[in-house]
């Protein structure tokens, strides 16, 4: 197709728009980058852009060193196993039945659960249950109460009822249980939707950050996020090191530990995103198609 | 199969709104939630004759509104550009540069916004002091801060929100492009008469999940960008309820500004999806 001059600088000054606003997005990301790695002296003159400048790791010693950021990561990873395959577990169990034209309340339910996500009770009612149930202070406080997503069930459901009836006729007259037929028949099919419904959830847990500061008060139990927030907000960080190791702390600034801060918490995250990326859009399309 | 499911949804889900009762009355700890004492509207009323608290309620008004009206554009003006990207690995970069946001949360967007905005050694600042000899408190000034904090949620959320909407564009069949090419329409006409009627249901489906959470300004984004010297603006009901309700005990007042937000929710989202049904495009 031949287009015209028009079309050729139209077609320029959007590719252009659109590197500045793709760029938008990491630059920042890669300016902290080169912050935590850079040293005292450059962070303080500004002379830290996309690049460290005399580089530097001590930020990233001081992290480990004299924070509980390891803890933390192991905190933030247990939460967001445990609950990934939780919140799997009872979402099949709450979307098969639920896809099934045969399941006697089937609309019932399914209004029952779609309203809880137009209305809900709120933080304060939830914080006096968990409190009654024994589980503040507990990453069952974390776990249950987001049990399962209502929209990852829905998206899961359509993903059932468009798998075809008869391949579940089928197994049935060969002599096939419930059980196996999600296990060995409708799990396998939707591969697809399952693992970008995982991926949503896990990253909902490794991005918790509400609930943990609410429902959870014991500071050895908390995720990175809380630790980094601490961390960023008050800086007492820094006052402790001045007295335990004046050497360390003489060579940071608070801005160059927040910036090594943020980067831990960031780079699982980078790490999984092209995994990501292959699963997400194909699990918002399922949800878009079929709502 | 379904009974833990059932559990599940009354116990989380259903017994909390049973608990709502504390807004009606005057919880204290010892007398449990079904042993205190009733005290009717007086929360309410405590909420409309308290400046303090209208001004909560309003801020949040304020905010996500000023979010959902500056931030449901850009992803429909986001996916319109991508869509006329016309090659492939262009596009994909593009994409996987402006769908990153989306999966930081926003302790770490949050630590980038102070650190890039902060007046003594942020690099905005030291670029306006370099210019102009002159620098700025963008995080303590109430109108800049309202400014960030409605960009900090379109910067995160936008390239997100613009999947959907490619999917809406990739579904409008393309012989309407030839055809309307060959009758000599350009690209202005093709996108007004073809491309925006084509999304629009797909538009109006996202407006009223919008419209439904007008109430909800994210407790997160608005924790870690308020400061003491934006107070007045940036208290908003979710952080306020965090911070009578779970940090100084007052159950039933943060219960009954909680459900007020609720309420409100529930019927804007109801009265949004009339609207839009009355056009044909409702969600139920």
């Amino acid at each position: 197709m031949n287009s015209t001059t028009g079309e050729r600088i139209f077609y320029f000054m959007n590719g252009l728009l659109l590197l500045l606003l793709g760029l938008s997005c990491v630059l920042p990301l890669l300016h902290i980058a080169a912050m935590s790695l850079s040293d005292k002296h450059s962070i303080a003159s500004g002379a830290v852009s996309f690049w460290p400048v005399s580089f530097d790791v001590s930020a990233y010693h001081a992290l480990m060193a004299e924070t509980p950021v390891l803890r933390s990561f192991r905190n933030s990873l247990t939460i967001t196993v445990v609950g990934t395959v939780l919140n799997m577990a009872f979402t099949i169990l709450a979307a098969y039945p639920l896809s099934k034209t045969y399941f006697i309340g089937r609309s019932f339910f399914s209004f029952l659960i779609i309203f809880t996500m137009l209305f809900s009770a709120g933080i304060i009612p939830m914080y006096l249950l968990l409190k009654a149930l024994g589980l503040l202070g507990t990453y069952g406080a974390l776990w249950l109460p987001g049990l399962v997503s209502v929209w990852n069930l829905m998206v899961l459901r359509s993903f059932f009822e468009a798998m075809p009836e008869e391949l579940e006729e089928a197994a049935r007259i060969d002599g096939c249980s419930e059980w196996r037929l999600i296990w060995q028949i409708a799990l396998p099919l939707s591969m697809p939707a399952l693992a970008a419904l995982s991926l949503f959830y896990a990253v909902g847990h490794w991005n918790a950050f509400m609930n943990v500061l609410i429902f959870i008060n014991d500071s050895s139990l908390f995720n990175l996020s809380v630790l980094v927030q601490q961390m960023i907000m008050n800086q007492t960080l820094m006052q402790e090191l001045v007295n335990v190791q004046p050497d360390l702390a003489m060579a940071l600034t608070p801005e160059g530990v927040q910036a090594a801060g943020i980067i831990v918490m960031t780079i699982p995250m980078l790490l999984v995103y092209p995994f990501l990326q292959k699963y997400f859009v194909k699990g918002v399309m399922i949800g878009a198609v079929k709502g | 199969m379904f009974a833990p499911i059932l559990v599940f949804f009354l116990i989380f889900k259903y017994y909390p709104m049973l608990g709502l009762v504390i807004a009606f009355k005057n919880y204290r700890f010892t007398d449990g939630i079904w042993g205190s004492e009733w005290i009717g509207l007086d929360m309410f009323k405590l909420i409309v004759h308290t400046s303090q608290l209208l001004d909560i309620v309003w801020n949040t008004f304020l905010l996500s509104g000023l979010s959902i009206v500056a931030g449901f554009p850009a992803p429909i003006i986001l996916a319109l550009l991508l869509n006329e990207v016309r090659r492939a690995w262009y596009k994909r970069t593009i994409q996987t540069f402006i769908y990153l946001p989306h999966f930081l949360n926003w302790v770490i967007i949050g630590g980038i916004v102070i650190t890039l905005f902060s007046q003594s050694n942020g690099p905005i600042n030291l670029w306006l002091d370099r210019l102009f000899g002159y620098t700025f408190p963008f995080l303590y000034n109430e109108t800049s801060w309202v400014a960030i904090f409605v960009g900090s949620g379109i910067w995160k959320e936008a390239g997100w929100g613009a999947i959907i909407y490619l999917a809406a564009l990739s579904s409008i069949d393309q012989s309407l492009y030839e055809a309307a090419g060959i009758d000599g329409a350009n690209k202005w006409q093709q996108i007004t008469r073809i491309t925006l009627p084509g999304i629009l249901p797909t538009v109006f489906i996202m407006l009223i999940l919008k419209i439904g959470q007008l109430m909800e300004v994210g407790f997160d984004q608005v924790y870690v960008l308020q400061n003491n010297a934006v107070a007045k603006t940036a208290e908003v009901i979710s952080t306020f309820m965090y911070k009578i309700g779970i940090q100084q005990a007052q159950f039933s007042l943060a219960t009954a500004m909680g459900l007020f937000e609720g309420l409100v929710g529930l019927v804007l989202v109801v009265t949004a999806n009339t609207i839009a049904r009355r056009f044909g495009h409702g969600l139920w």
